[in-house]
Protein backbone atom coordinates (compact mmCIF):
# COMPACT_ATOMS: atom_id res chain seq x y z
CA UNK A 1 0.00 0.00 0.00
CA UNK A 2 1.41 3.27 -1.08
CA UNK A 3 1.16 6.54 0.76
CA UNK A 4 1.28 8.42 -2.52
CA UNK A 5 -1.78 6.52 -3.72
CA UNK A 6 -3.73 7.50 -0.62
CA UNK A 7 -2.58 11.08 -0.91
CA UNK A 8 -3.61 11.35 -4.53
CA UNK A 9 -6.95 9.73 -3.63
CA UNK A 10 -7.45 12.32 -0.91
CA UNK A 11 -6.55 15.28 -3.12
CA UNK A 12 -8.61 13.92 -6.01
CA UNK A 13 -11.65 13.58 -3.79
CA UNK A 14 -11.18 17.08 -2.40
CA UNK A 15 -10.94 18.49 -5.90
CA UNK A 16 -14.12 16.70 -6.93
CA UNK A 17 -16.04 17.55 -3.80
CA UNK A 18 -14.54 20.98 -3.40
CA UNK A 19 -17.76 22.51 -2.10
CA UNK A 20 -17.83 19.96 0.70
CA UNK A 21 -14.13 20.44 1.32
CA UNK A 22 -14.61 24.20 1.53
CA UNK A 23 -17.50 23.73 3.94
CA UNK A 24 -15.31 21.53 6.12
CA UNK A 25 -12.43 24.02 6.01
CA UNK A 26 -14.77 26.86 6.98
CA UNK A 27 -16.25 24.78 9.79
CA UNK A 28 -12.83 24.01 11.17
CA UNK A 29 -11.82 27.62 10.70
CA UNK A 30 -14.77 29.01 12.63
CA UNK A 31 -14.66 26.54 15.48
CA UNK A 32 -10.89 26.68 15.90
CA UNK A 33 -10.89 30.46 15.66
CA UNK A 34 -13.46 30.71 18.44
CA UNK A 35 -11.58 28.13 20.45
CA UNK A 36 -8.34 30.01 19.82
CA UNK A 37 -9.88 33.32 20.83
CA UNK A 38 -11.12 31.81 24.07
CA UNK A 39 -7.73 30.26 24.77
CA UNK A 40 -5.84 33.48 24.01
CA UNK A 41 -8.12 35.45 26.30
CA UNK A 42 -7.69 32.85 29.00
CA UNK A 43 -3.94 32.84 28.69
CA UNK A 44 -3.85 36.61 28.82
CA UNK A 45 -5.98 36.65 31.93
CA UNK A 46 -3.82 33.94 33.42
CA UNK A 47 -0.66 35.87 32.79
CA UNK A 48 -2.32 39.01 34.06
CA UNK A 49 -3.42 37.19 37.17
CA UNK A 50 0.03 35.76 37.70
CA UNK A 51 1.64 39.14 37.38
CA UNK A 52 -0.94 40.61 39.73
CA UNK A 53 -0.32 37.88 42.25
CA UNK A 54 3.39 38.49 41.91
CA UNK A 55 2.84 42.09 42.64
CA UNK A 56 1.09 41.43 45.92
CA UNK A 57 3.70 43.05 48.04
CA UNK A 58 4.08 44.11 51.63
CA UNK A 59 6.00 47.25 52.35
CA UNK A 60 7.43 47.53 55.83
CA UNK A 61 8.67 51.04 56.61
CA UNK A 62 11.49 51.47 59.05
CA UNK A 63 11.85 54.26 61.57
CA UNK A 64 14.70 56.65 60.85
CA UNK A 65 15.72 56.16 64.45
CA UNK A 66 16.25 52.44 64.11
CA UNK A 67 19.79 51.26 64.76
CA UNK A 68 21.59 49.08 62.23
CA UNK A 69 21.36 46.21 64.73
CA UNK A 70 17.59 46.58 64.94
CA UNK A 71 17.30 46.66 61.17
CA UNK A 72 19.44 43.55 60.89
CA UNK A 73 17.28 41.80 63.44
CA UNK A 74 14.24 42.64 61.36
CA UNK A 75 15.91 41.31 58.24
CA UNK A 76 16.77 38.06 59.99
CA UNK A 77 13.16 37.77 61.03
CA UNK A 78 12.07 38.22 57.42
CA UNK A 79 14.59 35.63 56.26
CA UNK A 80 13.18 33.16 58.72
CA UNK A 81 9.66 33.37 57.43
CA UNK A 82 8.30 30.48 55.37
CA UNK A 83 5.64 32.25 53.37
CA UNK A 84 8.03 34.69 51.78
CA UNK A 85 9.21 34.42 48.21
CA UNK A 86 11.65 37.29 48.19
CA UNK A 87 12.40 40.55 49.88
CA UNK A 88 14.35 43.61 49.06
CA UNK A 89 15.83 46.36 51.20
CA UNK A 90 15.05 49.86 49.95
CA UNK A 91 17.35 52.38 51.50
CA UNK A 92 16.39 56.00 52.07
CA UNK A 93 18.48 57.03 49.07
CA UNK A 94 16.89 54.39 46.87
CA UNK A 95 13.45 55.51 47.98
CA UNK A 96 14.28 59.08 47.06
CA UNK A 97 15.65 58.06 43.71
CA UNK A 98 12.45 56.21 42.91
CA UNK A 99 10.37 59.14 44.08
CA UNK A 100 12.33 61.45 41.85
CA UNK A 101 11.91 59.16 38.90
CA UNK A 102 8.23 59.04 39.37
CA UNK A 103 7.34 62.62 40.24
CA UNK A 104 10.15 64.62 38.66
CA UNK A 105 13.20 66.45 39.75
CA UNK A 106 11.47 69.71 40.65
CA UNK A 107 9.60 68.53 43.69
CA UNK A 108 12.60 67.03 45.45
CA UNK A 109 15.21 69.51 44.27
CA UNK A 110 15.15 71.81 47.29
CA UNK A 111 14.40 69.37 50.06
CA UNK A 112 16.71 70.01 52.97
CA UNK A 113 16.51 66.42 54.18
CA UNK A 114 15.30 63.13 52.78
CA UNK A 115 11.85 62.59 54.31
CA UNK A 116 11.36 59.13 52.87
CA UNK A 117 11.83 56.16 55.20
CA UNK A 118 13.82 53.08 54.33
CA UNK A 119 11.74 49.96 53.85
CA UNK A 120 11.61 46.26 53.11
CA UNK A 121 9.60 45.14 50.11
CA UNK A 122 8.40 41.65 50.77
CA UNK A 123 6.80 39.34 48.25
CA UNK A 124 4.75 36.50 49.60
CA UNK A 125 4.60 33.09 48.00
CA UNK A 126 0.85 32.85 48.10
CA UNK A 127 -1.30 35.92 47.70
CA UNK A 128 -3.80 34.43 50.12
CA UNK A 129 -1.23 34.52 52.91
CA UNK A 130 -0.54 38.20 52.62
CA UNK A 131 -2.68 39.05 55.63
CA UNK A 132 -1.03 36.72 58.09
CA UNK A 133 2.45 37.72 56.96
CA UNK A 134 1.71 41.41 57.27
CA UNK A 135 0.31 41.01 60.79
CA UNK A 136 3.63 39.72 62.05
CA UNK A 137 5.14 43.17 61.52
CA UNK A 138 2.31 45.20 63.03
CA UNK A 139 3.78 45.65 66.50
CA UNK A 140 7.45 45.51 65.68
CA UNK A 141 9.19 48.45 67.39
CA UNK A 142 11.38 49.16 64.38
CA UNK A 143 8.38 49.70 62.14
CA UNK A 144 7.49 53.30 61.43
CA UNK A 145 3.92 53.27 62.72
CA UNK A 146 2.00 56.39 63.60
CA UNK A 147 0.92 55.97 67.19
CA UNK A 148 -2.05 53.63 67.60
CA UNK A 149 -2.06 52.46 63.96
CA UNK A 150 -0.33 49.89 61.85
CA UNK A 151 0.25 52.22 58.95
CA UNK A 152 3.94 51.36 58.85
CA UNK A 153 2.99 48.10 57.17
CA UNK A 154 1.34 48.68 53.80
CA UNK A 155 -0.38 46.19 51.64
CA UNK A 156 -3.47 46.09 49.50
CA UNK A 157 -5.72 44.05 51.66
CA UNK A 158 -9.30 44.13 50.39
CA UNK A 159 -8.42 45.09 46.83
CA UNK A 160 -6.11 42.14 46.45
CA UNK A 161 -8.60 39.74 47.83
CA UNK A 162 -11.39 40.93 45.57
CA UNK A 163 -9.18 40.97 42.54
CA UNK A 164 -7.96 37.46 43.16
CA UNK A 165 -11.51 36.26 43.65
CA UNK A 166 -12.61 37.83 40.39
CA UNK A 167 -9.68 36.40 38.48
CA UNK A 168 -10.26 32.89 39.71
CA UNK A 169 -13.92 33.22 38.78
CA UNK A 170 -13.06 34.43 35.29
CA UNK A 171 -10.55 31.62 34.98
CA UNK A 172 -13.16 29.03 35.84
CA UNK A 173 -15.59 30.60 33.41
CA UNK A 174 -12.98 30.46 30.70
CA UNK A 175 -12.36 26.78 31.27
CA UNK A 176 -16.05 26.09 30.93
CA UNK A 177 -16.24 28.19 27.76
CA UNK A 178 -13.20 26.40 26.36
CA UNK A 179 -14.81 23.05 27.04
CA UNK A 180 -18.07 24.03 25.40
CA UNK A 181 -16.41 25.37 22.29
CA UNK A 182 -14.07 22.41 21.99
CA UNK A 183 -17.05 20.07 22.15
CA UNK A 184 -18.93 22.19 19.63
CA UNK A 185 -15.94 22.10 17.31
CA UNK A 186 -15.74 18.30 17.42
CA UNK A 187 -19.47 18.00 16.82
CA UNK A 188 -19.49 20.45 13.91
CA UNK A 189 -16.53 18.84 12.23
CA UNK A 190 -17.73 15.28 12.60
CA UNK A 191 -21.14 16.30 11.26
CA UNK A 192 -19.57 17.90 8.22
CA UNK A 193 -17.40 14.87 7.60
CA UNK A 194 -20.33 12.54 8.11
CA UNK A 195 -22.32 14.43 5.51
CA UNK A 196 -19.54 14.15 2.99
CA UNK A 197 -19.03 10.47 3.70
CA UNK A 198 -22.75 9.78 3.56
CA UNK A 199 -22.71 11.18 0.05
CA UNK A 200 -20.02 8.65 -0.79
CA UNK A 201 -21.27 5.57 1.04
CA UNK A 202 -21.90 3.76 -2.25
CA UNK A 203 -18.25 4.21 -3.10
CA UNK A 204 -17.29 2.74 0.24
CA UNK A 205 -19.57 -0.24 -0.36
CA UNK A 206 -18.00 -0.87 -3.77
CA UNK A 207 -14.49 -0.64 -2.35
CA UNK A 208 -15.40 -3.27 0.20
CA UNK A 209 -16.80 -5.57 -2.47
CA UNK A 210 -13.55 -5.39 -4.43
CA UNK A 211 -11.70 -6.59 -1.36
CA UNK A 212 -10.35 -3.36 0.10
CA UNK A 213 -9.44 -3.68 3.77
CA UNK A 214 -10.98 -1.19 6.14
CA UNK A 215 -7.72 0.68 6.52
CA UNK A 216 -7.27 0.82 2.78
CA UNK A 217 -10.63 2.58 2.58
CA UNK A 218 -9.98 4.73 5.61
CA UNK A 219 -6.61 6.21 4.76
CA UNK A 220 -7.74 8.56 1.98
CA UNK A 221 -10.62 9.78 4.12
CA UNK A 222 -8.42 10.28 7.15
CA UNK A 223 -5.83 12.15 5.09
CA UNK A 224 -8.58 14.26 3.62
CA UNK A 225 -9.85 15.12 7.08
CA UNK A 226 -6.32 15.81 8.25
CA UNK A 227 -5.58 18.17 5.37
CA UNK A 228 -8.92 19.92 5.70
CA UNK A 229 -8.41 20.35 9.43
CA UNK A 230 -4.86 21.55 8.91
CA UNK A 231 -5.83 24.22 6.42
CA UNK A 232 -8.80 25.42 8.45
CA UNK A 233 -6.85 25.50 11.69
CA UNK A 234 -3.86 27.22 10.11
CA UNK A 235 -6.14 29.96 8.81
CA UNK A 236 -7.77 30.19 12.23
CA UNK A 237 -4.41 30.35 14.02
CA UNK A 238 -3.26 33.11 11.70
CA UNK A 239 -6.53 34.95 12.22
CA UNK A 240 -6.37 34.69 16.00
CA UNK A 241 -2.73 35.67 16.03
CA UNK A 242 -3.29 38.76 13.90
CA UNK A 243 -6.29 39.69 16.04
CA UNK A 244 -4.31 39.25 19.21
CA UNK A 245 -1.43 41.23 17.82
CA UNK A 246 -3.75 44.02 16.69
CA UNK A 247 -5.43 44.27 20.07
CA UNK A 248 -2.09 44.19 21.86
CA UNK A 249 -0.85 47.06 19.74
CA UNK A 250 -4.01 49.02 20.15
CA UNK A 251 -3.96 48.69 23.92
CA UNK A 252 -0.34 49.70 24.03
CA UNK A 253 -0.76 52.72 21.79
CA UNK A 254 -3.89 53.92 23.56
CA UNK A 255 -2.07 53.90 26.88
CA UNK A 256 -4.89 52.06 28.57
CA UNK A 257 -3.50 50.47 31.66
CA UNK A 258 -6.31 48.30 32.81
CA UNK A 259 -4.96 46.82 36.02
CA UNK A 260 -1.63 47.06 34.22
CA UNK A 261 -2.81 44.08 32.28
CA UNK A 262 -0.80 43.51 29.16
CA UNK A 263 -1.98 41.64 26.14
CA UNK A 264 0.68 39.13 25.34
CA UNK A 265 1.73 38.47 21.82
CA UNK A 266 1.55 34.78 21.55
CA UNK A 267 3.41 32.89 19.01
CA UNK A 268 6.05 30.53 20.15
CA UNK A 269 5.74 31.54 23.72
CA UNK A 270 2.23 30.72 24.64
CA UNK A 271 1.72 30.49 28.32
CA UNK A 272 0.82 26.93 29.17
CA UNK A 273 1.21 25.57 25.62
CA UNK A 274 4.24 23.37 25.05
CA UNK A 275 4.65 24.40 21.41
CA UNK A 276 3.07 27.79 21.70
CA UNK A 277 -0.61 28.33 21.28
CA UNK A 278 -0.76 28.76 17.50
CA UNK A 279 1.11 25.57 16.50
CA UNK A 280 -0.92 23.69 19.10
CA UNK A 281 -4.11 25.05 17.59
CA UNK A 282 -3.02 24.02 14.10
CA UNK A 283 -2.14 20.48 15.14
CA UNK A 284 -5.35 20.26 17.11
CA UNK A 285 -7.38 21.21 14.04
CA UNK A 286 -5.61 18.66 11.86
CA UNK A 287 -6.15 15.89 14.41
CA UNK A 288 -9.75 16.97 14.80
CA UNK A 289 -10.26 16.56 11.06
CA UNK A 290 -8.60 13.14 10.99
CA UNK A 291 -10.48 11.84 14.01
CA UNK A 292 -13.71 13.29 12.66
CA UNK A 293 -13.24 11.24 9.48
CA UNK A 294 -12.51 8.09 11.47
CA UNK A 295 -15.58 8.51 13.63
CA UNK A 296 -17.82 9.32 10.68
CA UNK A 297 -16.57 6.29 8.73
CA UNK A 298 -17.16 3.86 11.55
CA UNK A 299 -20.74 3.00 10.70
CA UNK A 300 -19.93 2.26 7.07
CA UNK A 301 -17.11 -0.10 7.93
CA UNK A 302 -18.81 -2.11 10.62
CA UNK A 303 -19.13 -5.59 9.17
CA UNK B 1 -14.62 -24.45 -5.27
CA UNK B 2 -17.99 -23.64 -3.68
CA UNK B 3 -19.82 -25.94 -1.28
CA UNK B 4 -23.22 -25.19 0.23
CA UNK B 5 -24.50 -27.60 2.89
CA UNK B 6 -28.07 -27.23 4.16
CA UNK B 7 -27.84 -23.48 3.97
CA UNK B 8 -30.79 -21.46 5.21
CA UNK B 9 -30.97 -17.72 4.78
CA UNK B 10 -34.04 -15.91 6.02
CA UNK B 11 -34.28 -12.13 5.75
CA UNK B 12 -35.51 -10.17 8.69
CA UNK B 13 -39.27 -10.01 8.34
CA UNK B 14 -39.55 -13.73 7.61
CA UNK B 15 -38.67 -13.60 3.92
CA UNK B 16 -37.00 -16.70 2.56
CA UNK B 17 -33.75 -16.10 0.71
CA UNK B 18 -32.41 -19.64 0.51
CA UNK B 19 -33.80 -22.78 2.03
CA UNK B 20 -32.17 -26.14 2.68
CA UNK B 21 -29.76 -25.36 -0.07
CA UNK B 22 -27.08 -27.90 -0.83
CA UNK B 23 -24.82 -27.89 -3.85
CA UNK B 24 -21.26 -28.36 -4.94
CA UNK B 25 -19.50 -26.40 -7.63
CA UNK B 26 -16.13 -27.75 -8.67
CA UNK B 27 -12.98 -26.01 -9.70
CA UNK B 28 -13.03 -24.66 -13.26
CA UNK B 29 -16.76 -25.17 -13.76
CA UNK B 30 -19.01 -22.83 -15.68
CA UNK B 31 -22.41 -22.64 -13.98
CA UNK B 32 -25.64 -20.78 -14.66
CA UNK B 33 -27.99 -19.91 -11.82
CA UNK B 34 -31.52 -19.53 -13.12
CA UNK B 35 -34.91 -19.05 -11.57
CA UNK B 36 -37.67 -16.47 -11.36
CA UNK B 37 -37.21 -13.13 -9.74
CA UNK B 38 -36.93 -13.47 -5.98
CA UNK B 39 -35.85 -17.10 -6.10
CA UNK B 40 -32.57 -16.44 -4.28
CA UNK B 41 -29.88 -16.12 -6.93
CA UNK B 42 -28.45 -12.84 -5.65
CA UNK B 43 -28.75 -14.13 -2.12
CA UNK B 44 -26.53 -17.07 -3.04
CA UNK B 45 -23.91 -14.82 -4.58
CA UNK B 46 -23.92 -12.49 -1.58
CA UNK B 47 -23.46 -15.47 0.72
CA UNK B 48 -20.37 -16.56 -1.23
CA UNK B 49 -18.93 -13.05 -0.83
CA UNK B 50 -19.80 -13.09 2.86
CA UNK B 51 -21.81 -9.97 2.29
CA UNK B 52 -24.54 -11.95 4.01
CA UNK B 53 -24.27 -14.59 6.71
CA UNK B 54 -26.54 -17.67 6.61
CA UNK B 55 -28.89 -18.47 9.47
CA UNK B 56 -27.67 -22.04 9.43
CA UNK B 57 -25.69 -24.44 7.30
CA UNK B 58 -22.14 -24.42 6.06
CA UNK B 59 -20.53 -22.61 3.16
CA UNK B 60 -17.04 -23.43 1.95
CA UNK B 61 -15.25 -21.32 -0.63
CA UNK B 62 -11.92 -22.60 -1.91
CA UNK B 63 -11.82 -24.93 1.08
CA UNK B 64 -12.37 -22.16 3.61
CA UNK B 65 -15.32 -22.30 5.93
CA UNK B 66 -16.96 -18.88 5.75
CA UNK B 67 -18.64 -19.45 9.10
CA UNK B 68 -15.32 -19.45 10.90
CA UNK B 69 -13.64 -16.91 8.65
CA UNK B 70 -12.64 -13.91 10.72
CA UNK B 71 -14.02 -10.51 9.79
CA UNK B 72 -10.57 -9.19 9.10
CA UNK B 73 -10.02 -11.94 6.51
CA UNK B 74 -13.11 -11.08 4.48
CA UNK B 75 -11.21 -8.61 2.25
CA UNK B 76 -8.75 -11.40 1.47
CA UNK B 77 -11.61 -13.69 0.50
CA UNK B 78 -13.05 -11.04 -1.80
CA UNK B 79 -9.74 -10.40 -3.51
CA UNK B 80 -9.87 -13.99 -4.66
CA UNK B 81 -13.35 -13.59 -6.06
CA UNK B 82 -13.98 -11.44 -9.08
CA UNK B 83 -17.42 -9.95 -9.10
CA UNK B 84 -19.64 -8.55 -11.85
CA UNK B 85 -22.91 -6.93 -10.90
CA UNK B 86 -26.01 -6.09 -12.83
CA UNK B 87 -25.59 -2.43 -11.87
CA UNK B 88 -21.83 -2.55 -12.59
CA UNK B 89 -20.81 -0.98 -9.26
CA UNK B 90 -18.09 1.15 -10.81
CA UNK B 91 -16.59 3.99 -8.80
CA UNK B 92 -18.21 7.04 -10.41
CA UNK B 93 -15.29 9.38 -9.76
CA UNK B 94 -12.65 7.20 -11.31
CA UNK B 95 -11.77 6.75 -14.94
CA UNK B 96 -12.12 3.36 -16.63
CA UNK B 97 -8.41 2.83 -16.10
CA UNK B 98 -8.49 3.79 -12.42
CA UNK B 99 -11.52 1.64 -11.72
CA UNK B 100 -9.68 -1.42 -12.96
CA UNK B 101 -6.46 -0.31 -11.30
CA UNK B 102 -8.25 0.00 -7.96
CA UNK B 103 -8.64 -3.78 -7.74
CA UNK B 104 -4.86 -4.02 -8.11
CA UNK B 105 -4.08 -1.19 -5.70
CA UNK B 106 -6.16 -3.00 -3.12
CA UNK B 107 -3.87 -6.00 -3.20
CA UNK B 108 -0.76 -3.83 -3.12
CA UNK B 109 0.32 -4.57 -6.69
CA UNK B 110 3.49 -2.68 -7.66
CA UNK B 111 2.92 0.38 -9.80
CA UNK B 112 4.88 -0.99 -12.71
CA UNK B 113 2.78 -4.11 -12.97
CA UNK B 114 -0.41 -2.02 -12.70
CA UNK B 115 0.80 0.01 -15.64
CA UNK B 116 1.23 -3.17 -17.62
CA UNK B 117 -1.83 -5.17 -16.58
CA UNK B 118 -4.57 -2.55 -16.85
CA UNK B 119 -4.09 -1.66 -20.53
CA UNK B 120 -3.72 -5.36 -21.25
CA UNK B 121 -7.05 -6.32 -19.74
CA UNK B 122 -8.77 -3.23 -21.18
CA UNK B 123 -7.75 -4.18 -24.69
CA UNK B 124 -8.90 -7.73 -23.97
CA UNK B 125 -12.42 -6.42 -23.24
CA UNK B 126 -12.15 -4.01 -26.18
CA UNK B 127 -12.01 -0.77 -24.26
CA UNK B 128 -8.50 0.41 -25.07
CA UNK B 129 -9.88 3.69 -26.41
CA UNK B 130 -12.03 4.45 -23.37
CA UNK B 131 -9.20 4.31 -20.85
CA UNK B 132 -9.64 7.88 -19.64
CA UNK B 133 -13.43 8.07 -19.81
CA UNK B 134 -15.55 8.17 -16.69
CA UNK B 135 -18.30 5.58 -16.17
CA UNK B 136 -21.06 8.07 -16.95
CA UNK B 137 -19.42 8.85 -20.28
CA UNK B 138 -19.67 5.32 -21.64
CA UNK B 139 -22.55 2.99 -22.51
CA UNK B 140 -24.02 0.34 -20.24
CA UNK B 141 -22.40 -2.46 -22.22
CA UNK B 142 -19.05 -0.73 -21.97
CA UNK B 143 -19.50 -0.22 -18.25
CA UNK B 144 -20.28 -3.89 -17.89
CA UNK B 145 -17.09 -4.77 -19.71
CA UNK B 146 -15.15 -2.48 -17.39
CA UNK B 147 -16.59 -4.34 -14.44
CA UNK B 148 -15.64 -7.66 -16.04
CA UNK B 149 -12.14 -6.30 -16.56
CA UNK B 150 -11.96 -5.23 -12.92
CA UNK B 151 -13.23 -8.60 -11.76
CA UNK B 152 -10.67 -10.47 -13.79
CA UNK B 153 -7.58 -8.28 -13.67
CA UNK B 154 -6.36 -10.14 -10.59
CA UNK B 155 -6.95 -13.50 -12.27
CA UNK B 156 -9.04 -14.73 -9.35
CA UNK B 157 -9.79 -18.43 -9.07
CA UNK B 158 -13.52 -17.64 -8.85
CA UNK B 159 -15.67 -15.19 -10.77
CA UNK B 160 -19.27 -14.42 -9.83
CA UNK B 161 -21.58 -12.52 -12.12
CA UNK B 162 -25.05 -11.37 -11.08
CA UNK B 163 -27.05 -10.77 -14.25
CA UNK B 164 -24.08 -9.48 -16.20
CA UNK B 165 -26.16 -9.14 -19.35
CA UNK B 166 -29.32 -7.84 -17.73
CA UNK B 167 -28.93 -4.26 -18.85
CA UNK B 168 -27.49 -4.63 -22.31
CA UNK B 169 -28.52 -5.49 -25.85
CA UNK B 170 -28.29 -9.11 -27.10
CA UNK B 171 -25.23 -8.61 -29.30
CA UNK B 172 -23.22 -6.96 -26.56
CA UNK B 173 -24.46 -9.64 -24.20
CA UNK B 174 -22.96 -12.28 -26.47
CA UNK B 175 -19.69 -10.38 -26.35
CA UNK B 176 -19.71 -10.33 -22.56
CA UNK B 177 -20.56 -14.01 -22.40
CA UNK B 178 -17.71 -14.86 -24.76
CA UNK B 179 -15.46 -12.89 -22.46
CA UNK B 180 -16.61 -14.94 -19.49
CA UNK B 181 -16.05 -18.16 -21.43
CA UNK B 182 -12.53 -17.09 -22.22
CA UNK B 183 -11.95 -16.31 -18.60
CA UNK B 184 -13.32 -19.74 -17.71
CA UNK B 185 -10.83 -21.34 -20.10
CA UNK B 186 -7.96 -19.92 -18.08
CA UNK B 187 -9.13 -22.15 -15.23
CA UNK B 188 -11.30 -19.67 -13.38
CA UNK B 189 -14.55 -21.01 -11.95
CA UNK B 190 -17.43 -18.92 -13.29
CA UNK B 191 -20.89 -18.65 -11.73
CA UNK B 192 -23.50 -16.56 -13.53
CA UNK B 193 -26.95 -15.66 -12.27
CA UNK B 194 -29.10 -14.82 -15.24
CA UNK B 195 -32.54 -14.46 -16.79
CA UNK B 196 -31.10 -14.69 -20.29
CA UNK B 197 -32.92 -17.72 -21.66
CA UNK B 198 -31.35 -17.68 -25.14
CA UNK B 199 -27.90 -17.46 -23.73
CA UNK B 200 -28.35 -20.41 -21.39
CA UNK B 201 -29.99 -22.50 -24.06
CA UNK B 202 -27.24 -21.75 -26.56
CA UNK B 203 -24.36 -22.48 -24.22
CA UNK B 204 -25.55 -25.75 -22.71
CA UNK B 205 -23.59 -25.56 -19.51
CA UNK B 206 -24.41 -26.74 -16.04
CA UNK B 207 -27.64 -25.13 -14.83
CA UNK B 208 -28.78 -24.73 -11.23
CA UNK B 209 -32.43 -23.75 -11.05
CA UNK B 210 -33.82 -22.11 -7.94
CA UNK B 211 -37.42 -21.77 -6.89
CA UNK B 212 -38.37 -19.86 -3.77
CA UNK B 213 -34.95 -20.41 -2.28
CA UNK B 214 -34.75 -24.12 -3.05
CA UNK B 215 -32.65 -25.93 -5.58
CA UNK B 216 -35.13 -27.60 -7.93
CA UNK B 217 -32.85 -28.64 -10.77
CA UNK B 218 -29.16 -29.32 -11.23
CA UNK B 219 -28.45 -30.32 -14.78
CA UNK B 220 -25.24 -30.83 -16.73
CA UNK B 221 -25.48 -29.23 -20.16
CA UNK B 222 -28.88 -27.92 -19.15
CA UNK B 223 -31.26 -25.45 -20.71
CA UNK B 224 -33.02 -22.48 -19.19
CA UNK B 225 -36.36 -24.24 -18.77
CA UNK B 226 -36.94 -27.61 -17.35
CA UNK B 227 -37.75 -29.81 -20.32
CA UNK B 228 -39.96 -32.53 -18.87
CA UNK B 229 -41.89 -35.29 -20.55
CA UNK B 230 -45.22 -33.60 -19.88
CA UNK B 231 -44.13 -30.33 -21.43
CA UNK B 232 -42.74 -32.22 -24.40
CA UNK B 233 -46.03 -34.11 -24.75
CA UNK B 234 -48.08 -30.99 -24.48
CA UNK B 235 -46.17 -29.39 -27.33
N1 LIG C 1 -32.06 -7.16 2.03
C1 LIG C 1 -33.20 -7.88 1.97
N2 LIG C 1 -34.09 -7.76 2.97
C2 LIG C 1 -35.23 -8.50 2.93
N3 LIG C 1 -35.53 -9.35 1.97
C3 LIG C 1 -34.67 -9.49 0.96
C4 LIG C 1 -33.46 -8.75 0.89
N4 LIG C 1 -32.79 -9.09 -0.22
C5 LIG C 1 -33.58 -10.00 -0.86
N5 LIG C 1 -34.69 -10.25 -0.17
C6 LIG C 1 -35.73 -11.20 -0.52
O1 LIG C 1 -35.17 -12.47 -0.63
C7 LIG C 1 -35.71 -13.18 -1.72
C8 LIG C 1 -34.60 -13.60 -2.66
O2 LIG C 1 -34.03 -12.45 -3.22
P1 LIG C 1 -32.86 -12.46 -4.29
O3 LIG C 1 -32.39 -11.09 -4.47
O4 LIG C 1 -31.87 -13.48 -3.87
O5 LIG C 1 -33.62 -12.95 -5.59
P2 LIG C 1 -33.05 -13.09 -7.06
O6 LIG C 1 -33.19 -14.50 -7.43
O7 LIG C 1 -31.71 -12.50 -7.15
O8 LIG C 1 -34.09 -12.22 -7.87
P3 LIG C 1 -33.78 -11.35 -9.19
O9 LIG C 1 -33.75 -12.33 -10.32
O10 LIG C 1 -34.98 -10.46 -9.28
O11 LIG C 1 -32.55 -10.62 -8.98
C9 LIG C 1 -36.73 -12.25 -2.36
O12 LIG C 1 -38.00 -12.60 -1.87
C10 LIG C 1 -36.35 -10.90 -1.85
O13 LIG C 1 -37.49 -10.08 -1.72
MG1 LIG D 1 -30.88 -10.76 -8.14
Amino acid sequence: MRFSFFLSEAFGSMRRNWVMAMAAVITVFISTAILGAVLVTRDNLNQGATSLKNRVMIEVFIKDSATPQQTQALERKIQGMNDIKSYKYISKDEALRRFRERFGERIVANLPINPLPASYEIQVKDADRVDSVAQQFFDNPVVDNDPGTHNGVKYAKETVRKMLGTISLIEKGMWVTTGIFAAAAVLLISTTVRLSIFARRREVEIMRLVGATNWFIRWPFVLEGFITGLVGAMLAAAFVWVGNWGIANWIQSSQIDFLSLRVFRMWWQGGSWPLGLMPTLTILGALLGAVGSLVALRRYLKT
Amino acid sequence: MIVFEDVIKVYDPDVVGLQDFTCHIGKGEFVFLVGPSGSGKSTLIKLVLKELVPNSGRILVAGRNLGTLRKSRVPLLRRNIGCVFQDFKLLPNKTVHDNVAYALEVVGEPRRSIRRKVPEILSLVGLAEKTDSYPHEISGGEQQRVSVARAFVNHPPLLLADEPTGNIDPETAVGIMQLLVRINRTGTTVVIATHDRDMVNRMRRRVLQLEAGRLVRDERRGSYDQVTEEVGDAL
